[in-house]
């Protein structure tokens, strides 16, 4: 039982990691039809600027400030200057991406280095507690509250205020939402910005967790992060988060018991959706 | 008209001679390696062409098949110690990778082109994990050295001239391919798949013969590299590899054909110059960046990469003498 529950914590805490990258992917996606495989370099970039700022000024609140930020400023740039001019043009957007994560991933060596980084949490987040009679590290505990906050606040974001509606609005129909009379573009670079914030916020985030960083650390998380958007659906916040949760659990428990097939239950299970629901879990067929 | 510069025949044919009669102007070994590894890419090249060039669908995983060729001629001789093997292993990754690529197609092309782009990749990683976990099979990340392989291949000359002609056969082919019925139904999928569609082709299956075609010519070049390599290791099924048949493909030129083969050359030797380059300074250490960023140049401002933007130079400066 205390196994059982110390993994489903850090399944937990992985699976909002992943739910933080692939929430802005599935975004992006939905609403702009651009699979960004610059993702998982713009977490890379985040992290790398998160651990800058953390052991140059000590404070971890200003690292996942600088982290998040840079990853704001990323999106925005790379949206305007890169993909805006090709919208309706798939496979050059998916170029430019592939090639933007060449040049992203290759710029973290050159200013960082190539090689693996140390990462700790901050003072006031080491340690245990005890919980049902078990140890546990305060950060995974800490991932997971944070995670959960902002699976909150995206939900309330996406649902409450007029942005959101107009995102969601969005993914069922671009078109349409610009025949309304919005400018849609405008939106466009603010997912777009907002998606890769997510992702870089949650890059710093679990820099601590893992306790290092390489200049590949993107790569990883965004084949999980890929996995997630075709079982949840794309565009689909809710799919976005049970997704996530599902594939942080499995890998989790399987890196426990079989660690040699972690990965291969996830691509297993990705494939098991592609054949019975290839919309997604929580798709709607088009 | 268009068509004709590059795929002229006669070019063609000098280029090919010229290529013949390189190892008696010169006796470099060096040279000649370079050469061979840059036929054997070109083919792998070409392979990416037929899928992202003239179909209109990006894979993010295709070392699969250039790796199934590879682990398939290497597991099978180096296991067995038996050079005789060699047409069962590519005979049977040949039937793996027609069976991959029907596999991995049908499931993600049903929802939508780009879910093919997250499923290869998915794919790749997979097979490049379990190549390097299954350690009594691949060796793991040291991969499997001294394959032994027939007496032929281990001249260095013969070799040369052996993937010389697998180029030259595979270019025809895929020539053939490009300008078959299927060809054609495959380009017009990719200018404009609700038409064709409508038209009452069958959309899916168009795309799978391609990816299988595409595949099976991959997987070849995997097997020639085995045999040119006499070792490999999981660096094979890795998404470097990916990026190399896409660099190859968007510099020289896709929808082409004959762009691979120059991104091949391009590739080949500026990514050694600049890798000699290292020890004047560390940034040439990073030459993955410089390629990145002449990509993104050439997918911004020269879709047609190097081969496809000199033959409309050519064309316009022709037409504008006529005139």
């Amino acid at each position: 039982m205390a196994l059982f529950l110390s993994l489903l914590l850090n399944g937990l805490a992985l699976g909002m990691l992943i739910f933080l990258i692939a929430v802005g992917l599935s975004l992006i996606f939905g609403l702009m039809g651009v699979l960004n495989f610059a993702h998982g370099a713009i977490f890379a970039w985040g992290a790398y600027v998160g651990w800058m700022v953390y052991t140059s000024t000590g404070s971890f609140l200003l690292a996942i400030l600088a982290g998040t930020a840079a990853g704001f400023v990323i999106g925005w740039v790379m949206e305007r200057v890169f993909i805006r001019a090709f919208y309706g043009n798939h496979v050059a957007q998916i170029l430019l991406t592939l090639g933007l994560m060449i040049v992203m991933t290759e710029g973290i060596k050159a200013i960082w280095g190539p090689n693996i980084l140390g990462f700790d949490p901050p003072t006031w987040l080491q340690g245990t507690v005890p919980i049902l009679g078990e140890l546990f590290p305060i950060y995974r505990i800490f991932v997971i509250g944070v995670g959960l906050l902002v699976l909150i606040g995206v939900h309330l974001l996406l649902t409450r205020t007029k942005y959101g509606i107009i995102i969601r609005a969005g993914v069922q129909d671009p078109e349409m939402v610009q025949a309304l009379g919005i400018n849609v573009k405008q939106v466009f670079s603010l997912v777009f910005a907002f998606g890769a914030a997510l992702a870089s916020f949650g890059a710093v985030v679990a820099g601590p967790m893992f306790g290092s960083i390489v200049p590949e650390i993107g790569m990883t998380h965004q084949l999980n992060a890929f996995i997630v958007v075709v079982i949840g659906g794309t565009g689909n916040f809710i799919g976005a988060a049970v997704g996530a949760l599902l594939v942080g659990l499995t890998q989790t428990f399987m890196a426990y018991y079989l660690p040699e097939a972690a990965v291969a239950v996830n691509v297993a299970l990705m494939a098991l959706v592609l054949i019975l629901r290839p919309q997604g879990l929580f798709g709607a067929r088009r | 008209m268009r068509e004709r510069l590059f795929n002229n025949k006669l070019l063609l044919v000098i280029l090919l001679a010229a290529l013949a009669i390189l190892p008696f102007v010169t006796d470099s070994k060096f040279l000649l390696s370079m050469m061979i590894t840059v036929f054997i890419m070109a083919v792998y090249g070409m392979s990416y062409d037929l899928l992202l060039g003239y179909t209109g669908i990006v894979s993010f995983g295709h070392a699969i098949f250039f790796g199934v060729g590879a682990y398939s001629v290497g597991i099978l001789l180096a296991k067995t110690g038996d050079k005789g093997l060699l047409w069962l292993a590519v005979g049977l990754a040949i039937v793996l990778s027609i069976v991959l690529g029907i596999l991995v197609g049908v499931l993600s092309l049903r929802v939508k082109d780009v879910y093919f782009s997250m499923v290869t990749l998915a794919v790749g990683e997979l097979l490049f994990i379990i190549a390097e976990k299954w350690n009594t099979l691949t060796g793991g990340n040291d991969g499997l050295t001294y394959i032994p392989v027939p007496k032929i291949f281990h001249d260095r000359l013969a070799f040369y001239y052996i993937a010389l002609l697998f180029l030259a056969v595979m270019y025809l082919f895929l020539r053939r391919v490009v300008s078959s019925p299927l060809g054609r139904t495959l380009q017009a999928i990719r200018e404009n798949e609700h038409r064709v569609r409508s038209l009452g082709y069958n959309v899916l299956q168009y795309k799978v013969a391609s990816i299988v075609i595409s595949g099976v010519v991959a997987t070849l070049a995997g097997a020639m590299w085995a045999l040119f390599q006499r070792y490999i290791n999981t660096s094979v099924l890795g998404l470097d590899r990916t990026i190399d048949a896409l660099l190859m493909t968007i510099i020289g030129g896709s929808g082409t054909l004959i762009g691979a083969v120059f991104g091949s050359g391009v590739i080949t030797f500026v990514h050694d110059w600049l890798s000699s380059l290292s020890g004047v300074s560390p940034i040439f250490e990073r030459y993955m960046m410089f390629f990145g960023i002449i990509y993104i140049i050439i997918v911004i401002w020269f879709p047609k990469g190097i081969i496809g933007t000199i033959r409309d130079k050519w064309m316009s400066l022709r037409h504008s003498r006529r005139s």
